[in-house]
């Protein structure tokens, strides 16, 4: 079955600041401050993308092996929708 | 500026550190439906920025990292585009804020802006009386309508807070405001910053409570815990500390925009460092010889009130302090008397600022950026005491 593609979520504020990314959560007003890392995932959120696709460029932007950056990236992602920040496409 | 989380302490060091303008107020119109008697504006719209001249401003805020934006006036809703503006600044995922007087909100508009995402609006309430309230405003109906709209919204999930400017007449009610706010199930804001005219002109100072009518506020434990302390504001802060030096976030971190392009340090620093039509956001606010200026001021160089015994418990606005004695780095007497009242509060005996405790014929330091008086002024303040923290 195909990945669901992820998109942020609308209603957040963000802004990057020297290449970090900082989010503010529409669900509470929580701020949030990504990191490189972080930030590199939340760019390459565009509404086609899935967790795995971002998880390849992952793996080739930064020194970590295609299994790491995926756990990683699963990880992060499920984060970022837990706290409203992105939307799955069933919920965009 | 706020009362900041760590993270938001660290995202302002790092706007300081990269001259990000993180919070930008802009004034979309000067145009109002209300004409309280202490308002420092004109109220003429002629040569407002257009639709795409703000779209175009907005998208240079965003491609200079802005973050906070908030759109006030006059009154917002008098802009026949105001939704496609707050459109336009969401679509750029800025965290949108609202200043308005509320009598245009209905139930429809109040769910348009929790569709667009809005996520607080501030509305003047002027006394818990109606009668009070409408003749500020000068509008019969207004306290209605703008409670109402304080229901709207927060039914709608916004963050919202009822602001009171404190003034002669009717800051013996803060109390029954307090209460009200309470039971709307708002938040509430007390200001006592009345400032003069935006043409310089005094008058709405006659609406400005004497120190002495604020002791009551002053005094009051819930809204000024700190008067039970001793001065700590700035005296225990390490001296190399970047943020606790600047005096505050004018031209640092934040900005004010006029309805006619004018970009600012701050809505009430009337140093236009240019003009939106002529240069693009990032030369005014990179390049701009006055914001640079502003930059380098620091509150351990400001030659009077450096020395001040009671400093910890002083309020000194650099805009006031020009606007009102023409020197940005000079005392603002305002903040001395108060600063005087809330000392002694706290237990000082005879408090006494170093600006009324200089000798006649001594020296007042260097005089910066004076201005004349009738040069254009923006705006009023901001908060005076709040009673709660502001959030992000």
């Amino acid at each position: 079955m195909a990945e669901r593609q992820l998109t942020r979520n609308p209603l957040a504020a963000w802004t990057e600041i020297e290449g970090e990314i900082v989010v503010i959560s529409p669900q509470d007003s929580v701020l949030h401050e990504l990191n490189g890392t972080g930030s590199f995932v939340w760019r390459q959120v565009d509404g086609q993308r899935s967790a795995g696709d971002i998880a390849e460029l992952m793996a080739g932007e930064f020194e970590v092996t295609p299994k790491q950056a995926r756990a990683d990236t699963d990880e992060f992602i499920a984060h970022l929708l837990e706290n409203k920040l992105l939307k799955g496409d069933s919920e965009a | 500026m706020t009362r900041a989380t760590p993270l938001m302490d660290r995202l302002i060091r790092r706007s300081l550190e990269h001259a990000v303008p993180l919070c930008v107020q802009f004034d979309l119109t000067y145009r109002c439906n209300e004409r309280c008697v202490h308002c420092y504006l004109d109220h003429q719209g002629d040569g407002e920025m257009d639709t795409a001249e703000v779209r175009r401003v907005l998208q240079e805020l965003s491609q200079a990292g802005a973050l906070f934006l908030t759109f006030s006036g006059g009154e917002v809703f008098l802009r026949r585009d105001f939704f496609q503006l707050a459109a336009e600044a969401r679509r750029l995922h800025f965290d949108v804020s609202l200043k308005t007087n509320g009598i245009l909100i209905d139930a429809v508009g109040a769910l348009r802006l929790k569709a667009l995402g809005v996520r607080r609006a501030q509305i003047s309430i002027y006394s818990a009386d109606p009668a009070v309230h409408d003749a500020v405003t000068k509008v019969r109906g207004s306290f209605e309508r703008s409670v109402d709209a304080l229901r709207l919204l927060r039914q709608e999930g916004l963050r919202v807070t009822l602001a009171c400017p404190l003034m002669r007449q009717n800051v013996g009610g803060y109390r029954a405001v307090l209460a009200l706010a309470e039971r709307l199930g708002v938040h509430s804001l007390l200001d006592a910053s009345i400032t003069p005219k935006i043409d310089g002109g005094p008058g709405p100072l006659e609406f400005r409570s004497p120190a002495a009518d604020l002791l009551p506020v002053l005094a009051d434990p819930v809204l000024n815990p700190r008067v039970k302390r001793s001065p700590t504001s700035m005296d225990g802060e390490a001296p190399d500390d970047a943020l606790r030096d600047i005096p505050c976030s004018a031209g640092h971190y934040s900005c004010y925009i006029s309805p006619y392009g004018d970009v600012y340090p701050c809505v009430q620093m009337p140093l236009a460092a240019g003009n939106l039509r002529r240069h693009s956001f990032e030369e005014i606010w990179h390049g701009s010889a006055k914001m640079r200026q502003v930059r380098w001021l620091r509150e351990s160089s400001v030659p009077v009130c450096r020395a001040c015994p009671i400093r910890g418990y002083c309020q000194r606005c650099p805009g006031l302090a020009l606007i009102e004695g023409g020197d940005l780095l000079g005392p603002w007497q305002r903040a001395c008397e108060l600063a005087e009242q809330t000392a002694r509060l706290a237990g000082m005996r005879d408090p006494v600022s170093a600006w009324h405790a200089r000798r006649p014929g001594e020296a007042e330091g260097p005089v910066f950026f004076a201005v004349a008086r009738s040069e254009a002024i923006p705006k009023t303040g901001e908060v005076t005491w709040n009673q709660t923290a502001k959030p992000l």
